[in-house]
């Protein structure tokens, strides 16, 4: 199944401009094109259950962004500087994390006998659906509401992996990092030059390439 | 290579004013005037204050000393280091989240990552048991913190409009309004004319021009991501420079893990870890800055024999009464691009709905905040909160430049069942973690609901199509109130702790209400309130004959 979907900007690319950038924010941004190949706390069949759930989450499944997602999980789970809060019945991040990727195979064998990589798109978006209103079924520790907070947990670490990345940054038309150069043009209809410009606006009406067009 | 870590990371800038390590500790085993735990907003008035007065002081402060050129970014991700991240447990049927949502860690505490907003409180808003019969009256009024509004204003160079219609404060700022404001500020101030609704450019703690070789702010919009030009007043930027030079001492990446206290019961100096091992300060005077979930974490976790509850807890309200405020964001959809991420976050504001309206059916108000967002904040609040995610949230996001947004900043009212209280788990210093409960009340759930509905009134008066609602809170206030009678509060209207007078606590965790807006200016007008009656009664204070234990005999 073919997830590309067109946004408002096919032509504006954020990382034209990263020479203008501070060099820390250049450093980071770009090392998420280049995630480590070689993870050291994430196991094979862990990195393709994140890269998988992520798919879905996202509604994408680029290769190159799913890589970054699955290597920020790993240095998160690498952490100990903690995940700012947690409910007193929830286990810490790390095996919530861990335990959860093994009871989703559980339930995925539950409803068609295998695991969840083996099944395909219908069932796995089932699973996650059902995780997020904690309706699977209940096994070992697996009540409704740590269901959902392996849902939230999940979802909050993968989005905001995924919206960080460049590739997507430029998809929506997001003008990204801007120090030291900030912006000028902040009022409505109005956008610096090197600011993403839609080639049609929504519902119809006409892009900002269009407006920055016509005479002032 | 440059140590980059967030937990042991000692950054050496402000040459010969600044420790290089524990052995180069400017007081060491001497007993200083005034120890103060946590840089942040209160912490930051307070140790400028007291050092210019001419006290010797140290301040505390767990996390690092960042250096705002070297260690932040312009990056949502990157930037969740300047949040406090240790973990907390939330729990209650309306569980807080932390993080970057309301903790700072590191110098400046959360001015760091504040979006600047500077609003007083309202004359009502210390008297709303008086008026409303709801909550409880502060021990100070308006007028009390009237001046010190004033110099906070005046000091930080607060822009704002030439005439701002709600409250007892009208304008004119001591700077200049921001302008131009941003497609999300100018589309709100249209949808708010359309309804006769009054909306006026934000007062910010942002630069609208140069001052103290600090530049006009540049619209880069990463307000909450630390701000890079220094054109977002910070204490980091603003105070704890001034205070290094009145010769204070600033010990970070050091965590107080207990108040000592003597055989007579008076507060005696901190122990504190730093790159895991013990130390002292021992100090006259000690000043609790630490937010208003570690101030009563740390008094509950220094219990000793002489106050086996805590210190400061004889009315046993240490860690009660906690309030967030109700933030909940409303996004909308237009025909053309609003684009989010540009200029200051909040630069249009309306407090037409601040007071008590009976014909609304619940008590107290709102602000509205036009608040621009950035992606991963929009995208991960509509996932984790507002439960949006897969193709729907694609759509969404793909269309991400033409959303505008409103944030309500809503008042939540006190109630003694949500609070800071000690959990079984341990953290990496061997101390209970804070375990913290919150639910709404009636009133809270009522007041949201029409915030969300006014939000959307207005976004569709300017031409949007109402889109979804993140259920998010903002600030935490409470914890240790502020009050007249021993019995129902914990610390007086100076914030001297009622049980033990070299003991104070003065942060957000003493207010008696929340308000219904941020917070940041009235946390800063009570620690300059709280310094200046330390510099007055300094002689009664750093006296131990004098420095009667009062409440002390009250307990027994």
């Amino acid at each position: 199944m073919s997830r590309e979907m067109h946004g408002f900007y096919p032509d504006y690319n954020v990382l034209d401009h990263a020479d203008q950038w501070d060099e820390l924010t250049r450093e980071i941004v770009l090392q998420r094109l280049n995630p480590p190949v070689v993870l050291s706390h994430l196991n094979a069949w862990e990195q393709k259950m994140i890269a998988k759930i992520s798919e879905h989450l996202v509604y994408d499944d680029r290769g190159e962004i799913m890589a970054w997602i699955v290597s920020y999980f790993d240095t998160q789970l690498a952490a100990d500087i903690g995940e700012s809060e947690r409910k007193p019945d929830t286990p810490p991040q790390n095996q919530l994390i861990r335990d959860g990727l093994r009871a989703f195979d559980h339930w995925a064998r539950m409803i068609s006998g295998q695991g969840f990589l083996e099944n395909g798109t219908q069932i796995q978006f089932q699973i996650l659906s059902q995780l997020q209103l904690g309706s699977l079924p209940v096994f070992d520790q697996w009540q409704a509401s740590l269901q959902k907070s392996l849902f939230t947990k999940l979802a909050g670490m993968v989005i905001k992996a995924y919206y960080s990345h460049p590739t997507v940054w430029s998809e929506i038309g997001y003008g990204g990092p801007a120090y030291p150069r900030g912006y000028v043009r902040i009022e409505l209809g109005l956008a610096d030059p090197w600011e993403a410009k839609s080639e049609e606006g929504c519902n119809g009406k006409p892009g900002s390439g269009e407006a920055s067009l016509r005479p002032l | 290579m440059e140590n980059r870590d967030p937990v042991k990371h000692h950054c050496d800038h402000y040459d010969d004013s600044h420790y290089d390590s524990m052995r180069h500790r400017k007081y060491g085993s001497e007993e200083v005037d005034v120890v103060i735990v946590g840089l942040g907003a209160a912490g930051g008035v307070l140790i400028r204050d007291l050092a210019k007065a001419g006290f010797s002081v140290v301040g505390m402060e767990a996390g690092p000393f960042w250096n705002p050129q070297t260690d932040f970014a312009s990056d949502e991700l990157y930037a969740q280091r300047l949040a406090w991240q240790d973990t907390r447990l939330t729990t209650g049927s309306d569980p807080l989240q932390f993080g970057s949502n309301n903790s700072g860690r590191g110098v400046g505490g959360g001015t760091v990552h504040f979006t600047g907003v500077f609003y007083r409180f309202h004359k009502s808003d210390f008297m709303t048991y008086t008026l409303d019969g709801v909550g409880a009256d502060w021990p100070i009024t308006y007028e009390d913190l009237a001046p010190y509004y004033d110099k906070i204003e005046h000091e930080l160079k607060v822009s704002g409009p030439r005439e701002f219609p709600w409250g007892e404060f009208h304008g004119p700022y001591p700077y200049p309004e921001r302008e131009p404001i941003s497609a999300n500020a100018q589309i709100f101030r249209r949808g708010c004319e359309a309804l006769g609704i009054r909306s006026t450019t934000a007062p910010l703690a942002i630069l609208s021009a140069p001052f103290a070789g600090r530049p006009p702010c540049i619209n880069r919009g990463f307000c909450n991501q630390g701000c890079l030009p220094n054109a977002k007043f910070s204490t980091l930027i603003h105070h704890v420079p001034e205070a290094l030079r009145y010769g204070a001492e600033i010990l970070t990446d050091s965590m107080v893990t207990q108040i000592l206290v003597d055989r007579d019961g008076r507060v005696s100096g901190v122990e504190f870890v730093h790159d895991g091992r013990t130390y002292k300060q021992k100090a006259k005077l000690v000043i609790v800055s630490a937010f208003a979930i570690e101030t009563p974490r740390l008094l509950l976790n220094s219990a000793c024999g002489k106050y086996p509850n805590g210190l400061a807890n004889s009315s046993g309200l240490v860690g009660k009464y906690i309030m967030p405020h109700s933030g909940h964001d409303v996004y909308a959809k237009f025909d053309q691009e609003i684009r989010l991420y540009k200029g200051t976050p909040v630069m249009a504001v309306s407090q037409d709905f601040y007071e008590t309206d009976p014909k609304r059916g619940f008590a107290r108000g709102y602000s509205l905040n036009a608040h621009g967002s950035r992606p991963v904040e929009m995208a991960s609040g509509a996932a984790a909160k507002a439960s949006i995610w897969g193709k729907e949230l694609r759509e969404i996001m793909l269309a991400y430049n033409f959303f505008a947004r409103i944030t309500v900043v809503g008042e939540v009212l006190p109630n003694i069942n949500n609070c800071v209280t000690l959990s079984d788990e341990k953290d990496e210093y061997g101390l209970p973690r804070a375990l913290v409960s919150f639910s709404y009340g009636d009133n809270d759930r009522k007041l949201i609901a029409h915030g969300v509905a006014k939000c959307n009134e207005i976004l569709e008066a300017a031409g949007g199509t109402p889109a979804f609602v993140v259920p998010d809170t903002a600030h935490l206030l409470g914890g240790c109130r502020m009050g007249k009678d021993p019995e129902t509060s914990v610390v007086n209207e100076f914030c001297q702790s009622h049980d033990i007078p070299n003991l104070f606590i003065c942060d957000a965790s003493v207010f008696v209400t929340s308000g219904g807006a941020n917070p940041t200016e009235t946390i800063m007008a009570i620690a300059s309130r709280t310094a200046d009656y330390i510099i007055s009664h300094s002689s009664e204070l750093f006296s131990r004959d004098k420095l009667m234990l009062k409440a002390v005999h009250h307990l027994h």
